[in-house]
């Protein structure tokens, strides 16, 4: 297996377009599982993690860019953590210690899985991912962003760079439900922000983790609009009508935090 | 050192029909490649996923693993029999089914003012030691070094001396250090006959090690269990019958461990009849798992108890107390000590705290208190033989052929060698793990360890200690048997002290030798241990939630040697029965029978953030009849009742009856549904 590892990103979309079989590493935390699993046998990874470009955040004119490779431990670190509470709380609750240094927000958009734990909390703060190749730079709303499980509208010369959204102006929070406390996949997961608009997203009860808008007054059927919105399936971690249910208790509970 | 893998059967029944090693033989690094009719541990018919059917050795672990991939299989597949009840239809067995009657079972159910029953269920689970099961085999001119990571040395000897037709002491089995077995490494297993083998052919020592995915198919595991089990009692609480079938998922092979035994022994009743299969599928068999039976049969008995008290209106710690068993329950011989009573005795605080803690419920989080009851063995036995060594500088070293499996073993016996010899810890040196240089010793499974070995050692210990005393006594010229040691000195009664080395000097390179064994348990009585655990829950009505706050244990396993130690082992049980309780399943594929948690990412194990608070307490009352240390083992014991004790406060806290492990979210709403069912059909029309 091929390591290729530029140092600015110029050098990364060049590698990239010139070689677009090779796979984007940051933290690895999803691709190293793959490649042990032998599920897939790249030839070429692109290690992306010397590329200063992708580090950190920024806030200009009111909007934040989150560099794709802010790691989760990172956004759960202050000042961030308070610009975006529910992403903060989301990553509290990913993997160990080590996967939270270790594991990238990019990382989780490129993976594009339902269960996601990055997703949610990106999807009710508006976020539009960041997409550059030696073709230019353009922007896609993340809603549009993961079009299937696993799959996403990266071209093939692509990289995730960064993700734009608002910070939080209104109360948000994270839920999420597993198999146990620490270490897991998510059964269901869900984000939501109350602010003149209520926004709910999910992740792991449908394909791609979605997004449910409400004005505020329409609080009291919010929790069953949500539910309504989920396609889940039935899985080792849970059943379909188990997830549809946590749903609406979390969608209730999260309303009851952030509308208090 | 070459290196092994192993090509095994990816199907749960299946026949080779033809087989290709060219391209193995020829890759690089390959050494040795053995077949079927090479060797007993291959075989060409699979009745199970991950039967070896190949062998290769190499110069390195990857070219053994690309060497395997080289084997060319082509299977037949067979219809897999993997239906446990369906097995006892057909007679698919592992062994007779075993029955037990006492009294009269059906005069019981008559006299009874209350009967119950219930059917319990429990799941397949793996031990998942953190070191898989591993081995390097060296022959050394017709001798042959294993160096293992084994519960047993000496069943691993005879084990492997008797598939080579080899005179046991041929065979050197070392485990110096190891990284945990549960009980899934008993004996040697395939896998060492086919490094032994391949290190036979190769001249070279030879390395295998199951990998975690191999470890989590074929490395052994808790059988599977349905239970239909019937409790009747009279208006106060008098157990008049206890009854139960219980049907074990033991795969292709193993043994039939006691489910029943809780049922049999635990409880005082006159009338009790049981009636265990061992299923026999084409499944990997399962090995002994900390306290096999036990864990799954507590679970049973000690849920059903708490529903028979909810139907008598009777507290569950009073029913216990009113069926408290005397003597033994199946043959009335006295115990050689009991302590439950003060179990429950010392369990009350902590019981009565259910007021305050269901008062601590709001709409969401309903919050219970629940207890179990545990009875298991423990007390060890002969044969077990330890050597003790005093050189001139007046440290000794304790040998013995035993094997420390991480429980703190070897510390234990400094302790009890250096109490024996007035002599600080760290003079004292354990040296362990080698068949060829120390006597026998006992297995390191059924939580025996200490109760067999400590005695040898302590013998040992004072054989050594009475020589020496012999010599100051005629040095000094004192009396027989009128000096001791103590503080590292040897003292009169009448005050005079002379440090130990002035004795022990004199030996210059001679050295005084003590010899101990482990004497037989007494005669006619019934050795066991004994404990009781209380957990406190809080149980999340909406999305089925289990939070367990608190577990108290207490435990009455004789004298305790090492409290630190104990307390490691009464922690460990509890975590791993986290594990057992709500995260832990073996799931194997429903039409094919392949296991699907091959790897820890799909196989649960509790974290630390699953960990509830532990409170542990030990009797800690020296068994006056128990050998001359009065201790019994305590590996087993805490595992036991946990997961009858949650499910038992699950119930008091929200009146939902759980009856399959594990215990998961969906299992609780629909439990809770069926509570409120109850209590709607149940309640009185106004």
């Amino acid at each position: 297996m091929e390591v290729l590892t530029p140092r600015s990103l110029d050098e990364a979309l060049r590698l990239k377009s010139e070689n677009p079989q090779a796979v984007p590493i940051a933290g690895g935390t999803d691709l190293m599982v793959a490649i042990n699993f032998d599920r897939i046998r790249p030839n070429a990874v692109l290690n992306l993690n010397e590329v200063p470009e992708l580090r950190g955040w920024s806030r200009a004119n009111g909007t934040l860019r989150l560099g794709a490779g802010l790691t989760y431990a990172e956004a759960m670190r202050e000042p961030l953590a308070g610009l975006l509470p529910a992403l903060a709380e989301a990553s509290r609750t990913v993997g160990s210690p080590q996967i939270r240094n270790r594991g990238t927000i990019g990382g989780n958009l490129g993976t594009s899985s339902p269960a996601g734990d990055a997703l949610p909390p990106l999807l009710v703060a508006g976020a539009d991912v960041v997409l550059a190749s030696v073709r230019g730079e353009r922007r896609v709303a993340l809603g549009e962003f993961v079009v299937g499980p696993k799959r996403n509208a990266l071209a093939e010369d692509e990289l995730v760079t960064a993700v734009e959204l608002e910070p939080a102006s209104a109360a948000e929070t994270f839920m999420k439900v597993g198999p146990r406390n620490a270490m897991v996949i998510a059964v269901v997961s869900l984000a939501l922000r109350a602010g003149e608009e209520l926004r709910a997203a999910f992740g792991s009860a449908g394909p791609v983790p979605i997004l449910v808008r409400a004005p505020r007054d329409d609080a009291d059927a919010f929790p069953e609009r949500v539910a309504e919105a989920a396609a889940p399936i039935d899985d080792v971690r849970g059943t379909a009508a188990y997830r549809r249910h946590a749903l609406r208790v979390l969608t209730r509970r999260a309303l009851d935090r952030c509308l208090a | 050192m070459l290196h092994a893998a192993v090509v095994r059967s990816p199907h749960a029944h299946a026949r080779v029909r033809a087989l290709d090693l060219s391209r193995a033989r020829e890759a690089p690094g390959v050494r040795a490649v053995l077949a079927p009719g090479d060797c007993d541990a291959l075989d060409e018919t699979a009745e199970f996923e991950g039967r070896a059917v190949v062998a290769v050795a190499a110069e390195t672990f990857g070219q053994a693993r690309a060497a395997a991939e080289l084997v060319e299989v082509e299977w037949e597949e067979l219809e897999p029999l993997l239906d446990p009840e369906e097995a006892v239809r057909r007679g698919s067995l592992v062994g007779e089914p075993r029955r037990y009657e006492r009294g009269g079972y059906e005069r019981g159910l008559a006299e009874a003012d209350a009967v119950v029953e219930a059917e319990y269920r429990t799941q397949t689970l793996n031990h998942n030691p953190l070191e898989t099961h591993q081995c390097v085999c060296e022959w050394r001119g017709d001798g042959l070094d294993v160096y293992i990571s084994t519960q047993y040395i000496w069943g691993v000897r005879d084990d492997v001396a008797a598939a080579f037709g080899l005179p046991p002491d041929k065979v050197r089995v070392i485990c110096e250090y190891m990284g945990g077995g549960f009980g899934a490494k008993n004996g040697a297993g395939g896998y060492v006959t086919l490094a032994a083998e391949l290190a036979r052919r190769s001249g070279r020592p030879v390395r295998l090690a199951l990998t975690r995915r191999e470890e989590n198919v074929g490395g052994g595991n808790r059988n599977a269990t349905i239970q239909r089990v019937t409790a009747a009692a009279k208006a106060d609480g008098t157990l008049t019958a206890l009854g139960g079938e219980f049907i074990c998922s033991l795969g292709w092979g193993g043994w039939l461990a006691s489910t029943a035994g809780p049922m049999q022994l635990l409880h005082a009743c006159e009338n009790v009849r049981t009636v265990e299969y061992g299923a026999k599928l084409n499944l990997p068999a399962m090995a002994a798992f900390r306290a096999p039976g036990f864990v799954e049969g507590t679970w049973a008995l000690e849920c059903l108890l708490d529903k028979l008290a909810a139907e008598l209106g009777l507290d569950p710690l009073e029913l216990r107390r009113r069926n408290y068993a005397n003597v033994d329950t199946m043959d009335g011989r006295p115990y050689s000590a009991k302590e439950l009573l003060e179990c429950y005795r010392r369990a009350e605080p902590h019981w009565e705290r259910r007021h305050e803690v269901r008062a601590r419920s709001d709409a969401t989080w309903k919050r219970g208190v629940g207890l179990a009851s545990q009875i298991w063995y423990g007390g060890g036995g002969p044969p077990s033989y330890a050597w003790v060594r005093v050189g001139s500088d007046g440290r000794a070293n304790v040998v013995t052929a035993m094997q420390d499996i991480g429980t703190g073993t070897r510390t234990a016996m400094a302790q009890i060698a250096a109490e024996e010899l007035g002599i600080r810890l760290e003079r004292v040196q354990v040296q362990v793990g080698d068949s060829s240089r120390g006597p026998f010793a006992s297995i390191s499974g059924g939580s025996s360890t200490l109760p067999s070995m400590g005695p040898a050692v302590r013998a040992a210990a004072a054989d050594a200690a009475r020589q020496i005393l012999e010599i100051a006594e005629q040095r000094f010229e004192r009396e027989d048997g009128t000096l001791s040691l103590r503080g590292g000195e040897i003292v009169s009664p009448d005050g005079t002290t002379w440090p130990l080395e002035e004795i022990t000097g004199l030996l210059e390179d001679g050295q005084i030798l003590g010899k101990g064994a482990r004497g037989p348990n007494p005669a006619g009585m019934r050795v066991l241990t004994f404990g009781v655990q209380v957990a406190e829950v809080a149980v999340d009505v909406e999305t089925g939630e289990v939070v367990v706050e608190r577990i108290y244990a207490v435990h009455d396993v004789g004298r305790v040697i090492n409290p630190l130690g104990a307390r490691s082992q009464i922690e460990g049980g509890i975590i791993q029965a986290m594990g057992h309780t709500f995260s832990e399943a073996r799931l194997d594929d429903p039409h094919r029978g392949t296991v699907l948690t091959k790897t820890l990412d799909a196989y649960k194990l509790p974290t630390i953030a699953d960990v509830p608070e532990i409170v542990c307490e030990l009797i800690d009352k020296p068994d006056a009849q128990l050998t001359n240390l009065g201790s019994k083992g305590l590996g087993e014991p805490p595992i036991i009742p946990t997961a009858a004790a949650i499910a038992n406060a699950i119930r008091d806290a929200t009146g939902a009856d759980v009856t399959s492990l594990p215990i998961t979210r969906e299992e609780i709403l629909a439990a809770l549904r069926e509570a409120r069912e109850r209590e709607r059909v149940g309640a009185p029309s106004a």
